[in-house]
């Protein structure tokens, strides 16, 4: 099963994401800010990472930085959780790579239909495909 | 929450709390409502417990007691009025010969209850954030729709048809849908978007039978309309042919149903959910309120075009031989702007300014206007009052107010010498400019009260002849490769040609 981390200061974000993603066959961990999901992900990196970019003790930007700089042959891909009109940050990502943006308020299908993409498990069915 | 979601409750923790009270041996178990053992030691003993519990079939309510070999298990049911009976919860004990027994067997009844009520409650609280979870999800997805239509809207007001395009273009997308289609069989639209998943070979066929019996079952019914299974007894009504889910949600524009949204999947597609129907109709009354739009600003486009027509032809019906004149002048001019790579808001204003040029004839008495001979001087002065004529007429219109700078000035002269104001070369107004060709090409190729009107050939001569001192010798150059590619409104208006 793959394990997507989830990283919010947000609980509610954090719960849909992970009723929703678990319900899609996938398996999730939660960290409150960058720092907690720099550990856990130097311990044991997981399959795809999600990120807000507003948290306290190290916000998403600082996070992906770091991760850029300390496992540079890192092969699992970053989705940005930003806001639509929220253009700022399109600009700092650029030079990482494996990076994607998904748009907040966050589309549960359209979180799964990347996700699938991603993992090559062409997903038809939207908000409720199943990965093994 | 999913049947044996009782499992996920955190027992190690109200373990602790019996054994603290009742002391270090007290091992509780808990059932599903068929017996089956969820927690506890997995002994042929609890699996032979949970089918007696099960058998016996006891009340929800109160406690019961159930002997086994030498031991006695005490049990009761977990769940809440909400939510059901979950399952057992039960302990076995064997302190029940014992002297101090009742004082035991008090505390430990008590101790079931409050865990009982204690993992009930738990399981409730955890049902409940779950379904609140859930919603909030589905009002994410929502909020996500809403957004993103409020982005297509935002697009500028002129691409409107364009605007519903990418709208259903991007629904198709974002709820992952082979077609997305807006149906309005009163104005005959049925406009579609598709994000095919599998081919669909007979589409246009699929979309007609759409706008017959899918709409007069939606409007009839007036609710929104889902179709998943491919033996649903009412398709016999709706369709002859069509093996797709449907989802179709009735539009309403006055309180009546007037349109509606539909929403096709192949078979191999997932059913649609209720989410997708509550989706669908935001998207519905979203293109309604597109659609409303839309509509009022095609009546008012028209409304404009069908006031300056009039006008037009208050200015032609003085003078018959001119009639035409100011549509072809227009069409040309616009053909120009084109070829010249205009941006549309120029040629928004070149539109009004070419077609309403000669507005200004309005006020030159007909004996002047209509003569068939030559002009005396005076005369001449009343003709050339009209561009500014056509000026003082229509600036009062806000919307023209750039637009009259091309009527005023396509009397102007490259060289300086023209009218009303004598600019020269770049110092007139571009539209000026341009519309000056065409109407100097129309005036040669269209019959007068004294003549017939003369060929192209004719016309192209005396443009090239004036070229750089009436015409703007880019503008004419321009025209030049228009004409030279022989367009179609060569012959559509009517003009003589000479054999080469």
């Amino acid at each position: 099963m793959k394990r997507i981390l989830i990283v919010d200061d947000e609980p509610h974000i954090t719960r849909v994401l992970k009723l929703y993603l678990e319900r899609a066959g996938y398996a999730v961990d939660a960290a409150q800010n960058g720092q907690a999901a720099l550990t856990d992900i130097l311990k044991s990196a997981p399959d795809a990472l999600m990120t807000d970019i507003q948290m306290p003790v190290m916000t998403g930007k600082q996070l992906c930085l770091a991760l850029e700089e300390q496992l540079p042959q890192r092969t699992f891909p970053i989705f940005v959780m930003t806001s639509m009109t929220d253009r700022e940050h399109r600009e700092w990502t650029q030079q990482i790579n494996n990076l994607e943006f998904l748009e907040k308020p966050l589309s549960m299908r359209a979180m799964t239909r990347a996700l699938d993409k991603h993992f090559g498990t062409a997903a038809t069915d939207g908000g409720a495909s199943h990965v093994s | 929450m999913s049947a044996n979601a009782l499992q996920e409750i955190d027992f190690p923790r109200y373990q602790r709390w019996l054994n603290r009270t009742v002391g270090a041996e007290a091992a509780f178990m808990v059932f599903d409502k068929a017996g089956t053992p969820l927690w506890g030691k997995d002994t042929p003993q609890a699996t032979e417990l949970g089918l007696a519990i099960a058998a016996a079939g006891k009340d929800a309510a109160g406690q019961h007691r159930h002997d086994l070999d030498a031991k006695t298990a005490l049990y009761q049911a977990l769940g809440s009025t909400n939510n059901g009976q979950l399952g057992w919860l039960a302990v076995m004990t064997d302190h029940f010969g014992e002297q101090d027994a009742p004082v035991y067997i008090d505390q430990l009844a008590e101790t079931m209850d409050d865990l009982a009520a204690g993992i009930s409650d738990e399981y409730s609280y955890k049902d409940d954030l779950e379904m609140m979870t859930e919603e909030l999800g589905e009002r994410y997805e929502e909020l996500h729709l809403v957004y993103a239509i409020d982005q297509h809207s935002q697009i500028q007001v002129e691409q409107n048809d364009k605007v519903f395009q990418s709208l259903l273009q991007s629904t198709t997308e974002h709820l992952t849908v082979d077609v997305v289609a807006f149906v309005k069989p009163s104005s005959e639209i049925c406009q579609y978007a598709a994000s095919l998943s599998k081919e669909i070979s007979n589409l246009d066929l699929v979309l007609v039978e759409m706008r017959g019996d899918l709409f007069r079952f939606i409007q009839s019914s007036g609710e929104t309309l889902t179709l998943n299974d491919a033996d649903d007894p009412r398709r016999a009504y709706i369709f002859t042919d069509m093996p797709y889910k449907v989802l179709a949600c009735p539009i309403r524009s006055n309180g009546k149903i007037d349109s509606m949204a539909v929403l096709l999947n192949h078979a191999h597609k997932p059913d649609f959910t209720n989410g997708d129907r509550k989706l669908a109709e935001v998207l519905a009354n979203q293109l309604s309120n597109l659609g409303n739009t839309y509509l009022l600003m095609q009546s008012m486009a028209e409304f404009n075009q069908q006031m300056a027509k009039s006008l037009i032809e208050a200015v032609e019906a003085k003078d018959p031989y001119t009639r035409g004149h100011s549509e072809r002048v227009h069409f040309i001019s616009m053909e120009i702007g084109r070829a010249m790579g205009l941006p549309a808001n120029e040629l928004d204003d070149l539109f009004w300014g070419s077609l309403l040029h000669d507005v200004g004839k309005i006020g030159i008495p007909d004996s002047v206007l209509c003569k068939p001979g030559r002009l005396t001087p005076d005369e001449h002065t009343f003709i050339k009052v009209h561009p500014e004529r056509s000026y003082e007429i229509l600036r009062h219109i806000k919307h023209l107010e750039r637009a009259v700078l091309g009527a005023r000035h396509h009397q102007e002269m490259y060289d300086g010498k023209g009218y009303p104001h004598g600019l020269k070369g770049e110092h007139i107004p571009l539209h000026g400019r341009i519309i000056a060709v065409p109407d100097t090409y129309d005036s040669i190729t269209s019959s007068r009260a004294y003549r017939a009107g003369r060929s192209h050939e004719v016309a192209m001569k005396e443009i090239e002849r004036v070229s750089g001192t009436q015409l703007d010798p880019a503008i004419v150059q321009v025209f030049r490769e228009l004409v030279a590619a022989e367009p179609e409104w060569l012959q559509r208006f009517n003009i003589r040609r000479e054999k080469v």
